[in-house]
């Protein structure tokens, strides 16, 4: 469980404030909203690569305001997918195992564990700069996943994708999600992501959160306007 | 590249081709020349002579000990200090960017002087040098300090060019993996910019291995190489310097051909 409390950070001009966030263990939240609005900020800030000038964040009720980000236990994919580019597939996914200095044995069961379920099992020994925009992102994934942590938090994750790939990479991670009930942060601009991922969302607005409830009751708001030509197109793909 | 080769016969295309192969040649002349007034009768005297032999070899021996001691003082002061400046933002920073590239705007006799009035006997902090057994003026550390201050700007703007590049996200996904900073650093950091750290080290080991004049100011003794191939210019004429200023060249390239080969090959992976 992650709870935000009258966070807020400036740089330069630009101001994010959230009053408040609560996203339950094991829910995977998306948080929607145009480019600009701060998005990848609130990312930074909860992994604790931004230091907020005031406000409080709690993961299972502990204070981590102040903790540097490897004492968070929380993991990020980030839009890039900012792989380790000197290291291979597996040794992307082990790095975080390895830093706690988990026997071999364990960290060797858990990398081939979670690349079968991601479907990269067969590119373990490549370098990141010879994958595929999808392939890039289900390593993200399972690097982050590998260290087991509190909250995931995912930047755009499929963006880079074309359409689709972003379909297939979608309904992995849902399988994923519905398999191993990770605690998650995915903040996009796309609203099948939000459609097809969570139950509950956020709407994101010049660095506030103006809309936090279920999806039907999102598309009843006005922000839901420029969405409807998206939204119908996946309730009649639905169908 | 198949844009260069449509426009081959372009008219600036061709000027530009002009002034290159002018510019080799200028190069081109003395490189050469060098090795065709190279005499292997003096080069042996000068080399196996008992006149002359034992100074060469304490040169060449002061010489690459002086510059490799103050490359490894310069690759421990400046990777830390780069990496600072290259993730930190701070008020007055342009400023102390600015400060540490001045060694290569002052002229090298004044630098000599700024290293003795410094560090020298009756220098700013000669004191202290004393008191701890530190001599400058005409010592060996007099010439691995003069070394280190011509060339400390190369070491620092080519590793902190090399942290600059590395995406910091990087960094920030180790870091939320459970990785300290100074584990982030020696796992991610170092590895990435290790490219440019070994171009540091070349740059300013090459800078060290041609100083000279602040060399003359400090330390005129124990000779360098440097000063070594003035004085057989000065007291035995162009043959003598000629002779030994070949090898010396020679030497110097081979090792760095080595350096660059050996970076080339190991790190080019990704």
């Amino acid at each position: 469980m992650i709870e935000i409390m009258n966070l807020k950070t400036s740089l330069g001009s630009f101001t994010l404030e959230i009053e408040h966030l609560k996203v339950e263990k094991g829910e995977y939240f998306v948080i929607l909203g145009p480019s600009g609005v701060g998005k990848t900020i609130l990312i930074n800030v909860i992994a604790g690569i931004i230091v907020p000038e005031r406000g409080r964040i709690y993961v299972d009720g502990k204070d981590i305001t102040r903790f540097p980000p490897e004492k968070r236990n929380i993991a990020i994919v980030p839009q890039d997918y900012a792989l380790f580019p000197h290291m291979n597939v597996y040794e992307n996914i082990a790095y975080g195992l390895r830093l706690r200095k988990l026997p071999e044995k364990i960290i060797r069961k858990k990398v081939l564990e979670l690349a079968k379920s991601l479907e990269i099992e067969k590119i373990l020994n490549r370098k990141p700069s010879s994958l595929s925009g999808g392939e890039k992102q289900r390593v993200a994934m399972a690097r982050a996943l590998a260290v087991d942590p509190k909250v995931i938090l995912l930047d755009e994750p499929l963006a880079s994708l074309d359409p689709k790939l972003r379909m297939r990479a979608r309904n992995l991670i849902k399988k994923l999600h519905d398999r191993l009930k990770f605690t998650a942060i995915h903040v996009t601009h796309n609203i099948v992501d939000a459609v097809v991922l969570s139950k509950r969302i956020g709407y994101m607005e010049e660095g506030k959160l103006v809309f936090i409830g279920t999806v039907d009751d999102f598309i009843e708001t006005k922000y839901a306007m420029p969405y409807i030509n998206e939204i119908e197109e996946v309730v009649k793909r639905i169908k | 590249m198949h844009m260069s080769r449509l426009s081959r016969s372009e008219p600036f295309l061709i000027v530009t081709f002009g002034v290159l192969s002018f510019f080799i040649l200028i190069l081109l002349i003395p490189i050469a020349s060098i090795f065709l007034f190279f005499k292997p009768s003096i080069a042996e005297k000068v080399f196996m002579g008992q006149e002359l032999a034992g100074e060469v070899r304490d040169a060449l021996i002061t010489t690459l000990e002086a510059s490799l001691i103050s490359t490894l003082i310069l690759t421990v002061l400046g990777i830390p200090s780069a990496y600072y400046l290259a993730r930190k933002e701070f008020r007055g920073k342009s400023a102390i960017e600015g400060f540490l590239d001045v060694p290569l705007a002052v002229p090298h006799t004044v630098a000599g002087i700024m290293v003795l009035t410094g560090f020298g006997r009756r220098g700013l902090l000669g004191p202290l040098t004393a008191t701890i057994g530190l001599r400058i003026c005409d010592s060996f550390w007099g010439i691995v300090a003069a070394m280190l201050f011509v060339s400390s700007p190369l070491m620092i703007d080519t590793v902190k060019a090399g942290f600059y590049s590395i995406n910091p996200m990087l960094e920030a996904v180790s870091r939320s993996l459970g990785a300290s900073a100074m584990d982030t650093f020696f796992k991610i950091t170092l590895p990435l910019a290790w490219k440019s750290i070994v171009a540091g080290v070349i740059l300013s080991w090459a800078r060290a291995l041609s100083e000279v004049g602040s060399i003359l100011v400090v330390a005129y003794f124990p000779k360098t190489i440097n000063i070594l191939i003035l004085e057989f210019l000065n007291e035995f004429g162009l043959p003598y310097a000629v002779a030994l200023a070949v090898p010396y060249l020679l030497l110097t390239l081979a090792l760095f051909i080595v350096l660059r080969f050996f970076v080339g090959q190991r790190f080019s992976l990704y």
